[in-house]
């Protein structure tokens, strides 16, 4: 940890200061598609799928299944794709694993960052805007075929009217808003397609389902997207591996005891 | 100046002299290290005093605002690139003051034909445990001084701010009698006002030696509080949150102060 003698003081933006001190990459500017000869094989990252989020009655639902594959490989079946922020924000991430959760990192410093050195909290807006910057500055990446991701943010709104908040981007950077749910990834139009029948003719409108009902919507919707989409880790019935699911609240973020999914997976899904 | 050293050390000696008038108004401050984690906490609505730094950082500065800020913002800067690069666990406020704020301020300070940071700061960094509270101050010339045992006095759960030598010096006295690392919040609450409130009434009369009475303590409070609003943050010990500081506002205070 050295100081700046000449340190004067302007607090900058967080992925700024980074860039200042040479501690973030940033994307090739003339992005070059990788083109392989009919020998090479392409290279395939890691990626990470389906993640889906909606609102009922308790806030934001956010889950993810496990699993992490490399073209036809499976790489990891715990991993972590629904990710806290701050307090009152979550990030999932369909993509490659190793950007988003260093898009991850670089956005939970900026808010924080922004925090103390601001003396106040970043507006909703703001931390909307700010994961949209990062997804926009990684499109060098994307073109390049290494390092695409496809975020959902949720977020409780605090100060203006409160109510959860959630969006979902495309890969450039563009920012939806969704009223009722969101989903991306490659399980994800198995699981648009529940979402919507749930929400229209389903037992109740996704907003008016409980905390028990919603779990058990998520649950369905990620083994019916594993069941077509080899991507999708869905639940693993033999090695127990259930999907994460966060609930973010006014309260803040709760994450789901793995024992209270098994239940309900139990009783409504297996 | 540099080849006459005598002048050299006389024109230190006067900057040191106008530093210490510009501080010397200054309200204290007072961090107390408790059972569920450190206090902070001054009297006075002209200006913020105390900040969070990092995720077990805070920080309660006296001076001159637009140096406070300066040094402020590197601190934040600091712990946050460290935090991000490394992890949060190795964000430590020992080195940052050692290495990093301490030399930039003597070298300003030394450096006579600069300006020297009017500031005077003090940091805290919660630990698992009261043992490993850590506090330090720093000065104007980059002189720290640390909460650790030394041959001549023994480890200290709370450390102060304050304008002039005096003031501080009291109120560490009556703190050294009156609060235990074990105490719980309203305890720890009511020592820091008391504190507080002997630090100011020694800044009026600079020239007293011994605590006041305990009744005139009371009063003085009193007076204080009726007048003015309380400026607090904790940095807590429970280990379910990363981010452990929290602004306390003046209003859920004034419910837990009794007399």
């Amino acid at each position: 940890m050295t100081l700046d003698p000449h340190f004067a003081g302007v607090a900058d933006d967080f992925s700024a200061l980074l860039r200042r001190k040479g501690l973030l990459a940033t994307a090739a500017l003339a992005p070059t598609p990788v083109v392989p000869t009919p020998q090479q094989k392409l290279w395939q990252p890691t990626e990470a799928t389906t993640i889906l989020a909606f609102k009922f009655s308790g806030g934001v639902l956010v889950a993810g299944d496990r699993r992490a594959t490399a073209g036809n490989t499976v790489v990891y079946d715990r991993a972590d794709k629904v990710l806290e922020i701050d307090r009152h924000s979550i990030m999932a991430i369909a993509g490659v694993p190793a950007t988003a959760w260093e898009m991850a990192r670089v956005l939970e410093h900026s808010f924080q960052y922004f925090r103390r050195t601001q003396l106040q909290e970043m507006s909703v807006d703001g931390k909307v805007r700010a994961l949209s910057k990062l997804l926009r500055d990684n499109f060098g990446f994307v073109m390049q075929g290494v390092g695409v991701v496809v975020p959902i943010f949720a977020t409780y709104d605090g100060n203006s009217k409160p109510e959860a908040r959630l969006y979902f981007y495309d890969a450039m950077g563009a920012q939806f808003e969704a009223t009722d749910y969101a989903a991306t990834g490659s399980g994800s139009p198995a699981v648009r397609g529940i979402l919507y029948y749930e929400n229209n003719w389903g037992a109740k409108p996704l907003q008016k389902t409980s905390e028990d009902e919603a779990t058990s919507i998520a649950l369905r919707a990620l083994d019916t997207a594993a069941e077509s989409d080899t991507s999708t880790g869905g639940v693993d019935r033999s090695g127990k591996i259930y999907p994460l699911i966060k609930i973010v609240s006014r309260e803040g973020i709760r994450t789901l005891p793995e024992s209270k999914i098994a239940a309900v997976f139990k009783e409504t899904v297996a | 100046m540099i080849e006459e050293p005598y002048r050299w050390v006389e024109a230190i000696a006067n900057r040191r002299e106008y530093i210490e008038t510009q501080l010397a108004s200054g309200s204290p401050i007072v961090a107390l290290g408790y059972r569920d984690g450190i206090l902070f906490l001054t009297l006075g609505q002209t200006r913020q005093k105390i900040f969070e730094i990092y995720n077990r950082i805070a920080m309660g500065a006296i001076g001159h605002p637009g140096d406070i800020e300066r040094l402020r913002m590197a601190a934040i800067e600091l712990a946050s690139t460290e935090g991000f690069t490394r992890s949060a666990a190795d964000v430590s406020l020992r080195r940052l003051v050692h290495y990093s704020l301490s030399p930039v301020m003597k070298g300003a300070f030394e450096q006579v034909y600069g300006a020297p940071y009017l500031a005077r700061m003090l940091f805290a960094e919660v630990g698992d445990w009261p043992q490993e509270d850590l506090f330090l101050r720093v000065d104007y010339d980059g002189e720290i001084a640390s909460n650790g045992a030394t041959f001549a006095q023994a480890r200290r759960d709370f450390a102060v701010l304050s304008g002039i030598r005096q003031s501080s010096e009291l109120m560490e006295s009556f703190l050294k009698v009156e609060h235990s690392s074990e105490a719980a919040f309203e305890a720890a609450l009511k020592s820091a006002l008391d504190a507080w409130s002997i630090g100011h009434m020694t800044l009026q009369t600079s020239d007293t030696k011994e605590l006041p009475e305990r009744a005139a303590i009371t009063k003085y409070r009193q007076e204080q509080l009726a007048k003015t609003g309380i400026e607090a943050g904790i940095l807590e010990r429970n280990d379910s949150q990363a981010i452990r500081y929290r602004v306390l506002l003046d209003k859920e205070l004034r419910a837990l102060i009794h007399e």
